[in-house]
């Protein structure tokens, strides 16, 4: 247990805006196509060791091999939907969660093949913090949350400016009225990988310039992002940021009251609380 | 040859006590419907909990255990029993009135927890350092001289494990076939249904929850009572995963098909071992085995919806609603 | 007719968003009649028969059974009390066998615990459902598919088995969503046959039914609904010769 500190707020923005893009890139797919995504967090960690193989194996600069890193993964998103996904489009959801399973193991184990088990870094300097007002706040941290809000910002122009996003946003109310009022639902699916994939892709790579690259990063932050995507009302992209953002500073100052170990306890706690007194997320009118 | 047969025998009691997770798994999953992706943390509490009733407190290199009370095998195997399935019911009780999709999130963060915390109380566990010299049951009798047969410690370990699979076989079979049973299968299909007609059905999730983490917990305690040790990274994720994958391959809703399902898993698990090494990606087989499960669950879940043993003509009983 | 009303709706009001589905209906079941709930598509008569049984929550109203407040009931204590309906989509359970359908109805069956599961006690009880089970399937005419999936029947006859289920459960009043739509018209006199003779037996009636004929013909009195109130309520022969609600019916589309 620690006594209250500043600092825990500024750790609370960083790891909560890399909750938020997870838990929007996860809600958004669930809100077309019905379903969790449990590979998911493989996405994020795949997206995180092609920036790594570009940034360190074929020694791109960081910005480079993070953009390689970011389309790697929303590809992969598309790739995996035609190759799996779509051959099981009208099967039932929980079908469709138990065949990500089968993805998280296989996305796994090749990123543990292709680049090993160990941990890894970035190779980026390792600079200096300077401190403001008694916070020490590393140039990393000030990208991530910049960039957090930039994509965040970026979503939500997509989300209510374009008709492709409008088409979403209608299709995530009810995939059928989208299809009465002529969209394109296969294309709409197409993009909301699209979408999906590159939120992971740049959420993986994030986590990676924060911490250490692992191929189980992803799925180890699957949780804090659950009960975001919850506290937020599953399928409510407004309310998954909020949900991240609230996920990341609740760990982040619970170590006033908690030892660190258990930060990863919060969570579930928040999941757990949520569900039983929100059970529509935190704006009350869920989408289901 | 006498060290493959020893191997087998080793084989097969781990084949057995995964199916005893599978057998739990298919009440959940094939009778009930309810995502449940905690067995693993289920398998650890009663691993944990027989552990720690079985043997002395002892000191550690980086913390000592103050908790270990050198009780009987017998009542360590019970109480890994109850206590696993309170555990299921503490876990399911939050998301019983909501729909699956939350209970797999619940399910999937609560045998995190359970892994966290049996990694940091280091007093009660050992955290990290694992646990070691955990008793086997009736140990000393062995090697049993049967009239010029000598019968190792692993047989009878086999005949033990065997004997328990047997009976839990029967016993989850008949209450699938009661109208207990009945009445999961009910809430399985549709859960209004049984609610429109009086019955509790929360109450009814819990039991199911209780008795498939219940006999996790004794499959957990069996695991520690054979291999001697215990650590936290035994119980990770892919191991509720590779259930799983067990219970859809051999076909959800049948008893028979999770120990089908589970050979499978443990065939592909344990018989790649005896690969040689420098094959190409021999030192990937780990990896490259579960990149398989993955596969073979994916792949029996397009062709072959029902699994290897499941009921085709129920499958397609309600796909053809769903069509409608 | 008796003046003793075994259900009495007040105020009843739900809304989904900004669609009000159920706008304040207000009507009395008395009991041992047959009531029917009539009125145009969308009036609003299935969202009122879930908040009866609790599987909507209502937003304002009361519903007392048998004089006693059960909106704070869930849907099961609701059942448990004898209140048992059917679902206008049907809701059988594809996967389960057409017996077990109907045995999943039985009420007060200690088989259903796990103790007695595993003991194979309670085997008595079972066997009573059963029988139940046949007679009934048997008047359905059902019995011949008593082994099939129910995901197996055509549209009618698995309102025929819904309708099954739901008297294996010995209601006091039974809810019924369009029993007949879709159901073989050979049969539907028999249907009207058997909710007469249960009728007699005591057991209530509340039935949704878009054949106002035969609605006319069965009940004891009619509550014509429409746009969530109701818009008129009495004996079938004064309800016939409303013209609000044969405006409702017929007015504007036709
Ligand atoms: N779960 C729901 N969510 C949103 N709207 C609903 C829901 N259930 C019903 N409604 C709406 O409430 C209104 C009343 O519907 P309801 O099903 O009660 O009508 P009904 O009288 O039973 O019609 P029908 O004769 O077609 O069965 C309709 O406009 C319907 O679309
Ligand atoms: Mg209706």
């Amino acid at each position: 247990m620690a006594t209250f500190d500043p600092q825990f707020i500024w750790f609370g923005l960083v790891s909560g805006s890399l909750i938020a893009l997870g838990a929007l890139g996860l809600t958004l797919i669930f809100g077309i196509l019905d379903f969790i995504n449990i590979a998911y967090g493989e996405y994020m960690a795949f997206g995180a060791f092609v920036a790594f193989g570009l940034n360190t194996q074929a020694n791109m600069p960081m910005v480079v091999a993070g953009i390689g890193g970011v389309l790697g993964a929303g590809v992969l998103a598309i790739a995996l939907d035609k190759v799996v996904f779509e051959k099981f489009r009208n099967r039932s959801a929980i079908v469709l969660l138990v065949v990500s399973i089968g993805l998280s193991f296989i996305l796994r184990n090749s990123i543990r093949i292709i680049w090993g088990s160990g941990t890894k870094r970035f190779d980026i300097p390792i600079e200096q913090a300077p401190t403001y007002f008694g916070i020490s706040i590393l140039p990393d941290q000030v990208a991530i949350i910049i960039l957090s809000f930039g994509v965040l910002a970026l979503t939500f122009v997509l989300l209510r400016k374009t008709d492709i996003g409008i088409a979403m946003r209608a299709a995530s109310d009810d995939t059928d009225l989208a299809q009465i009022r002529g969209v394109n639902t296969e294309r709409l699916v197409l993009y909301v990988w699209l979408v999906g994939g590159l939120i992971a892709g740049i959420a993986g790579v994030m986590l990676g310039i924060d911490s250490v690259l692992r191929p189980t990063m992803g799925f180890l932050t699957l949780i804090p992002i659950f009960a975001a995507v919850i506290l937020g009302g599953i399928g409510d992209p407004v309310g998954a940021v909020v949900g991240g953002y609230a996920i990341g500073l609740l760990q982040e100052l619970s170590v006033v009251v908690i030892p660190s170990e258990y930060k990863p306890l919060i969570g579930l706690l928040v999941l757990v609380v949520g569900l039983l007194t929100r059970p529509d997320g935190l704006f009350g009118e869920a989408t289901r | 040859m006498m060290a493959y047969s020893q191997l087998l025998v080793t084989v097969l009691i781990i084949a057995i006590i995964y199916s005893l997770l599978a057998i739990g798994m298919n009440m959940h999953w094939g009778d009930t419907g309810l995502l449940n992706f905690a067995h693993a943390g289920f398998f650890a509490v009663g691993a944990y909990t027989s552990t720690v009733l079985t043997t002395p407190a002892a000191t550690g290199l980086l913390g000592d255990r103050i908790v270990g009370l050198e009780l009987p095998i017998v009542i360590g195997l019970v109480a890994a029993t109850i206590v696993a399935a309170l555990f299921g019911i503490l876990i399911a009780l939050p998301s019983l009135r909501l729909e699956g999709d939350y209970l797999a999130m619940v399910t999937l963060s609560a045998a995190e927890m359970i892994r966290l915390i049996i990694t940091n109380e280091a007093w009660l566990t050992a955290g990290t350092q694992g646990i070691k010299d955990i008793p086997r049951p009736l140990a000393g009798a062995f090697p049993l001289s049967l009239g010029g047969f000598q019968m190792g410690y692993n047989l009878f370990y086999l005949g033990l494990t065997i004997a328990i699979l047997i009976a839990s076989y029967a016993l989850f079979k008949r209450l699938s076939e009661s109208p207990f049973g009945r009445v999961l299968h009910a809430i399985r299909e549709d859960e209004d249904v049984p609610r429109a007609l009086g019955k509790r059905t929360p109450v009814f999730k819990l039991k199911s929850f209780g008795l498939g983490a219940g006999i996790a917990g004794l499959a957990g305690a069996l695991w520690a009572h054979f291999f001697f040790a215990i650590n936290p990274t035994m119980f990770l994720p892919s191991l509720t995963f590779s259930v799983w994958a067990a219970v859809i391959i051999g076909g959800a809703g049948s008893y028979v098909g999770a120990i089908v399902g589970t050979s499978f898993i443990v065939g592909i698990r344990q018989l790649t071992r005896f690969l040689p090494n420098d094959i190409p990606l021999g030192s990937e087989l780990p990896f490259l085995r579960l990149i398989l499960i993955g596969a073979a669950l994916i792949v029996v879940l397009y062709y072959r919806p029902q699994g290897l043993l499941g009921d085709k003509e129920r499958i397609q009983a309600g796909q053809a609603m769903e069509g409608e | 007719m008796s003046t003793d009303p075994i259900l009495a709706v007040e105020n009843l009001r739900k809304s989904f968003g900004g669609l009000t589905a159920v706008d304040g209906a207000s009507f009395d079941v008395e009991k041992g009649t047959i009531v029917g709930l009539i009125g145009p598509n969308g009036a609003g008569k299935s969202t009122t028969f879930n908040l009866i049984t609790g599987f909507y929550e209502a937003d304002e109203g009361s519903v007392r059974f048998r004089g006693e407040e059960i909106i704070d009931l869930s849907p099961e204590e609701r059942s448990k009390e004898g209140m048992v309906r059917t679902f206008q989509i049907t809701r059988e359970l594809t996967g389960m066998k057409v017996s077990q359908n109907m045995r999943l109805g039985g009420q007060d069956h200690d088989g259903e615990k796990v103790i007695h599961a595993v003991a194979g006690t309670a085997k008595d009880r079972e066997a009573e459902i059963g029988e139940r089970a046949e007679e009934l399937l048997r008047e359905l005419e059902l019995w011949d598919l008593r082994d099939e999936y129910a995901g197996n029947l055509s549209g009618g006859q698995r309102k025929l088995l819904e309708l099954g289920r739901a008297l294996m459960a010995e209601p006091d009043i039974l809810l019924l969503d369009e029993p007949m739509a879709g159901v073989n018209p050979s049969l539907t006199d028999d249907i009207i046959e058997m909710i007469h003779e249960l009728s007699a037996q005591g057991i209530t009636f509340l039935i949704v039914e878009h054949d106002v004929d035969m609605i006319m013909n069965i009940s004891d009195k009619v509550i014509g609904m429409h746009q969530g109130q109701v818009l008129t309520s009495g004996p079938p022969a004064v309800v016939q010769n409303d013209d609000e609600l044969l405006e409702a019916y017929f007015g504007g589309e036709v």
